[in-house]
């Protein structure tokens, strides 16, 4: 970098006022938008969410519809046969007609679901691992050529004594770099 | 990685082509590189937007999302107004005392800017992570595009990409902010891929789209994507570039400048390619031949340490000056001669005249001066005169430049031996005592070079029988020295293996080591070594040796070193002469020679490399890398990825999910590649080659590429806009109120509804 003269410096500025987007009026914003603090989450985040709600989900499937003992809305007390006290009435009716609402729904989403199979979710079209064996070759982890041998110290995978030698002089920590770089490093949880 | 390219063992490669003479390539053109991507000021484009207000409704804002980039435009134009990465820099301007945002390009300014650089994706993924910038890039291409924001709104639809089975909560947020913040009057999404696949005329095809953080394959029929049949790949152009920066790293270790993020892009996108057949062209990778076209030589900044060059006059001042000086002692050095001469001359007739005197005077008289002068008898004086004379000659002759004539040293006679001690009186016996130290003396010079004389004769001897068996017996002459430079190299590499394991501490040698060290170090009568009950350590002369063998370090075995190395080079030499079968080539030298090393091949190329240039310690060179990074997403076992490669999950795909022969011929008709890591040379060949392996030999297939593979997902966007169906399948303002932030209508380029 050239050294930073005062007229470079003064036009930099300028530059840098020009460029810098923090202070010029935005009148498509809505001033009154303030966003949650807390609204950025990584990928992890947000998978383990979407999977628990998933998980949520299904359990709810699993005891939905007339199953559910809820006490007011079995058969018995509301087929009309016996007349409930008037009191009481309107609790019941309430936890049934919300039930069957939610019956509906996942009924509904069951029937949007079953042509296409299971649903396409993030991370169910994630391709699986490599059934052929082709695809199983070992590559030197120096050098990237073909690598026939395993250093049983390092686990590294080499391609000749000349790379051997090498891996020999590696410092401590290093060949675990190269293991990273292959997938093959040891994870300490 | 630190390679030090000691080696005494010879590699199989250089076994075969030892014979081989290496040319010298010619030096190499080196490739640069850019520092960072700074663009200059964008100025906003307000046209577009005047024009849009002829129908606010149908002329959409068209942004294609991309992890790499950002490509935003109207859907009237043919292509986007504005291209940048979706980052950010935000910071607090300490000296101006103000909030800073700094996006896309702008963001690479200067080294502040640089320093606080934030990106929207989730690293590794095509999902949002951080909304923050996310927002940033928005405003900026607002800002940029020239709305106007007359009705406190963006005022106009919105079309997005989005990722394939995009995550709920992604979307929410994306809403929540499109809507809320920015008030867009409706919005909708699609995919990437899709939008290109539509551009390039696509209706039943197999769509492959490797992009920047993910490659996908979606098979579409009839205009639909079968998106419960698709499949992710989690390898794209950024992990090329994270792998490369990992490989660079590791490959030099101590290289001096900070490689970034944007270069190891810039040099995957500039010297990598697809290889045709990866294990057959990996293999010659590195062979000497054609070397210097594959190695490619990436020239960092540098600045080259500049030795300050005298000029001639200078040089010339300097040695005057030291001449100068050295006159000076020179002459300093005469004088004192000169003192020290006469004062001798002094002495000398001083001691002269005491003689004369004594001639003349009595015994008594002269036993009296003699004592006066501390001398014992008269022929002490006569030798010290002696002495003296020839003293004063010597520096007399040394001052004139006279070369001393190497005197014979005169035939000593000691006639005084001889003689019976009685016959002598005190003095006599004293100078008799003196003839036979001196005769002893002389003695003994005479029997150490008799001793010289007779080795050297032995020498000759051996010398002589050795010639007599090279002419008479030749065959058993050379065999035995080839049995010799066997032994001493076997011995060579046993001591740099004993070198090596002594620096284990696991190993048997150093093991073996501590236990003599103990042994040595105990001193009960119990430990008493080998168990003998009287130590007679030191009787035997190779009890000593044990010290040598406990001792490291470079104290230990330093003469031995010297030893090995030159009794190699002798008899190498030797085998030189007179064994037809051995050639330069075949010397140790140099079989260890750089360019038969492999190491040095990949690490500095066919090229010598010189450690004290600076130049050339700001060169990284790229081979193997070549092929070896955008091999990953057909083998993505190579980065450590746990996932099917790229052929094999397109075969699984119309080999095990569609049973149709009928459905299986329309996908295979057009398979169709698209995004950012597609653009590899080769990578079409190789794809159609490989997977041509996978499929029936009768049925019909084609590749085809899209004819932009990066900006084909935004116009095949802007082009939906003028269909029917993007109005069916945007959510308006009104709908996302009511229905909620996570409603979207599906659409054959989109997402399904879970």
């Amino acid at each position: 970098m050239p050294p930073a003269t005062p007229a470079n410096d003064e036009s930099h500025q300028l530059l840098l006022n020009q460029l810098d987007i923090a202070h010029v009026h935005k009148p498509y914003r809505n001033s009154h938008w303030r966003p949650s603090q807390r609204r950025n989450r990584n990928l992890k985040q947000i998978i383990s969410e979407s999977t628990r709600k998933e998980a949520s989900v299904m359990a709810t499937q699993a005891n939905s519809g007339a199953t559910t003992p809820f006490p007011g809305t079995s058969g018995t007390t509301t087929d009309g046969s016996q007349t409930p006290a008037e009191g009481t009435a309107k609790a019941p009716n309430l936890a049934q007609a919300a039930q069957s609402l939610s019956t509906l729904v996942l009924e509904k989403n069951a029937r949007a679901n079953l042509p296409s199979g299971p649903a396409v979710t993030y991370t169910n079209i994630e391709s699986a691992p490599s059934l052929s064996a082709a695809h199983q070759r070992h590559y030197c982890d120096i050098t990237g050529l073909s690598g026939p041998y395993t250093d049983p110290k390092t686990r590294l995978r080499y391609h000749d004594k000349e790379i051997f030698a090498v891996i020999r002089t590696l410092a401590q920590g290093v060949p675990e770099i190269y293991l990273e770089a292959r997938g093959a490093h040891t994870v300490l949880k | 990685m630190t390679i030090t390219s000691v080696q005494t063992v010879l590699s199989g490669r250089s076994a075969i082509n030892a014979n081989e003479k290496r040319v010298v390539k010619p030096q190499p053109e080196p490739y640069t590189i850019s520092d960072f991507p700074f663009k200059g000021y964008q100025p906003p484009q307000p046209d577009g937007f005047e024009q849009s207000k002829a129908h606010p409704d149908t002329s959409a804002i068209v942004i294609d999302n991309g992890s790499s980039l950002v490509k935003a435009g109207w859907s009237f134009d043919q292509t986007p107004r504005f291209v940048f990465p979706p980052v950010m820099s935000r910071y607090r301007d300490r000296k101006l005392n103000r909030q800073c945002h700094f996006i896309g390009y702008d963001a690479y300014a200067d080294a502040t800017t640089r320093g606080q650089l934030r990106y929207a994706f989730d690293p590794g993924s095509s999902v949002v992570g951080n909304w923050d910038v996310m927002e940033g890039v928005l405003d900026y291409v607002f800002l940029k595009l020239g709305v106007d924001g007359a009705n406190g709104g963006v005022d106009r639809p919105i079309v997005m990409t989005e990722p394939i089975a995009n995550l709920a909560y992604p979307r929410i947020m994306m809403n929540e902010i499109l809507f809320e913040c920015y008030s867009a009057p409706s919005v909708s999404y699609g995919i990437d891929s899709l939008f290109a696949y539509r551009y390039n005329k696509g209706s039943d095809g197999l769509v492959v789209s490797s992009s920047h953080t993910s490659t996908h394959v979606i098979p579409v029929l009839g205009g639909k994507p079968l998106l419960s049949n698709c499949s992710r790949l989690n390898w794209g152009g950024l992990h090329n570039a994270e792998y490369l920066m990992k490989l660079m790293k590791l490959k030099y270790p101590t290289f001096p400048v900070r490689m970034t993020d944007n270069q190891m892009e810039e040099l995957v996108r500039k010297h990598c390619y697809i290889s045709q057949d990866y294990d057959r062209e990996l293999n010659g990778y590195l062979d000497w031949t054609g070397l210097e076209d594959r190695d490619h030589v990436i020239q960092y900044p540098f600045t080259e340490h500049i030795v300050v060059e005298k000029s001639e006059e200078e040089l010339a001042r300097i040695a005057e000056r030291k001449k100068e000086s050295g006159r000076r002692l020179q002459e300093q050095a005469a004088k004192m001669r000169l003192e020290k001469l006469v004062k001798k001359e002094q002495e000398l007739e001083y001691w002269k005249s005491i003689q004369e005197k004594l001639a003349t005077e009595t015994k008594k008289e002269i036993r009296r001066v003699l004592e006066s002068e501390d001398l014992k008898d008269e022929a002490h004086l006569e030798r010290m005169i002696r002495d003296l004379e020839k003293s004063i000659k010597r520096s007399r002759n040394k001052d004139l430049g006279i070369e001393e004539t190497e005197e014979q040293p005169e035939e000593m006679s000691f006639p005084l031996l001889d003689i019976p001690d009685e016959q002598l009186d005190e003095a006599g016996l004293k100078e008799k005592r003196h003839q036979r130290l001196m005769k002893s003396n002389v003695e003994a010079r005479a029997r150490a070079k008799a001793e010289k004389e007779a080795e050297k004769a032995r020498r000759d001897e051996e010398e002589r029988l050795d010639r007599e068996k090279r002419e008479n017996h030749f065959e058993e002459w050379i065999s035995e020295r080839r049995v010799n430079r066997q032994s001493i190299l076997q011995r060579i590499k046993d001591r740099d293996r004993m070198k090596a394991d002594l620096g284990n501490r696991k190993s048997l040698a150093s093991q073996m080591r501590m236990k003599t060290l103990a042994n040595l170090a105990a001193d009960g009568p119990k430990k008493r070594r080998r168990g003998g009950e009287d130590d007679d350590f030191g009787a035997n002369d190779d009890d000593w040796g044990v010290y040598r063998t406990v001792a490291t370090g470079d104290q230990s075995d330093e003469e031995e070193e010297e030893d090995l190395g030159g009794m190699l080079n002798s008899v190498e030499q030797e085998l030189l002469e007179y064994d037809p079968e051995f050639t330069e080539n075949h010397t140790l030298a140099a079989q260890s020679d750089w360019t038969k090393s492999l190491v040095h091949a990949f690490l500095r190329g066919p090229w010598p490399f010189d450690p004290e240039s600076q130049r050339e310690a700001h060169q990284i060179h790229l081979n193997v890398e070549r092929i070896r990074v955008p091999e990953v997403v057909f083998k993505p076992s190579i980065a450590g990825v746990d996932q099917a490669g790229l052929i094999e999950i397109a075969a699984d795909i119309v080999n095990q999910r569609f049973s149709g022969t009928q459905d299986r011929a329309r996908l295979l008709k057009d398979v169709f590649l698209t995004g950012g890591n597609t653009l590899f040379k080769g990578f079409e060949d190789r794809f159609r080659n490989e997977l041509r392996g996978y499929i029936p030999i009768d049925m019909e297939f084609n590749t085809r590429q899209a004819t932009d593979p990066v900006l084909d997902a935004w116009k095949g966007a802007a082009q939906w806009v003028s269909g029917a169906d993007w109005g069916r399948s945007s959510v308006t303002r009104q709908e996302y109120l009511e229905k909620g932030s996570e409603y979207i209508k599906e659409h054959d380029l989109g997402n399904a509804t879970w």
